[in-house]
């Protein structure tokens, strides 16, 4: 009687196609999710448009990112942090970030002052902009920067 | 001598596999049309109030310029539409203010500073218009006048 021969003569083969195909489908996976993950941090707003707008800088400057919401929400129209506030909460909270930061100038005097960012929708109307204004300069933080989207 | 088994498979002919490398374009096909940004780039408009920066001007002062220590622009908001408001005339258009005011007063004295006084129901998209304004003709000084509160 014949007897089967190991047709692979000893060796055992290892394919390594589908893991390679496996592995490269749950890099891309994580990719994507990290970075649409990233992208949904910011809320998504209709900026008002400026042609003499310049990239923000990547940098460790301390900044306040403030949303200007286009309608008011139940707590404010002013969202922080993903966090719905009055104004008179925003004004504490810059008080806090800008004593934070004088400290930390103390200590550092190569530390950039705090940086007030406002996001605000083209709609909003100035008169809900303006009391975050007077608050960063009531609290000495000078460095106020509008959102905006190239023209 | 035993010769390696593709040369009979293939007839001595070297074949390029397509089927991988669809594959793997597909694969980044996919990646770069998931990772693309559809949304348009944000920038900053910076409002650094205490900027340095004197740009002396050889022109020739005209006596009602001459004393101007700040050149202050009104905006309101009338029947749905932005007025701006400098020297007690009122403009309607941007480009009428730039040409008949701004770039005027601009080639008098750079560093002339500009403020905006701004009414509160005006919009955001024409305050920022008029700030934008301001920037591109040249002037660093731009601050935003403010209401007293208690």
């Amino acid at each position: 009687m014949r007897v089967a021969t190991n047709l692979s003569r000893g060796s055992l083969g290892f394919n390594m196609t589908p893991m390679i195909d496996v592995v490269f489908l749950l890099i891309i996976f994580f990719l994507v999710s990290s970075h649409l993950a990233q992208q949904e941090t910011q809320l998504e707003l209709d900026l008002p448009k400026a042609s003499s707008g310049t990239r923000p800088q990547v940098d460790n400057t301390r900044r306040v990112v403030v949303n200007v919401l286009p309608e008011r929400k139940p707590g404010g129209r002013i969202m922080v942090a993903g966090r719905v506030m009055e104004k008179a909460e925003l004004a504490e909270l810059i008080r806090f970030e800008g004593e934070a930061n004088r400290k930390l100038r103390e200590k550092d005097r190569e530390a950039p002052p705090l940086e007030v960012r406002i996001r605000c929708d083209r709609k909003v109307p100035y008169g809900e902009v303006e009391p975050v204004m007077i608050a960063c300069a009531r609290e000495g933080v000078w460095k106020v920067t509008f959102a905006v989207v190239g023209k | 001598m035993r010769r390696p088994p593709y040369h009979k498979e293939n007839g001595g002919r070297l074949e390029v596999k397509m089927t991988p490398m669809i594959d793997v374009i597909f694969l980044l096909l996919i990646f770069f049309v998931c990772t693309a940004s559809f949304s348009a780039p944000e920038e900053v408009l910076a409002t650094h109030l205490l900027l340095p920066g004197t740009v002396d001007s050889e022109v020739p002062i005209p006596p009602e310029l001459e004393d101007l220590e700040e050149l202050i622009i009104e905006v309101s908001w009338r029947e749905g539409r932005p007025l701006w408001k400098v020297f007690s005339s009122d403009y309607d258009e941007l480009p009428q203010l730039k040409e008949k005011v701004l770039l005027k007063v601009h080639k008098l004295q750079a560093d002339l500073p500009v403020i905006l006084d701004v009414a509160p129901n005006v919009p955001m998209k024409n305050v920022i218009d008029v700030f934008d304004l301001c920037r591109e003709i040249g002037f660093e000084k731009i601050q935003f006048a403010a209401s007293p509160q208690p």
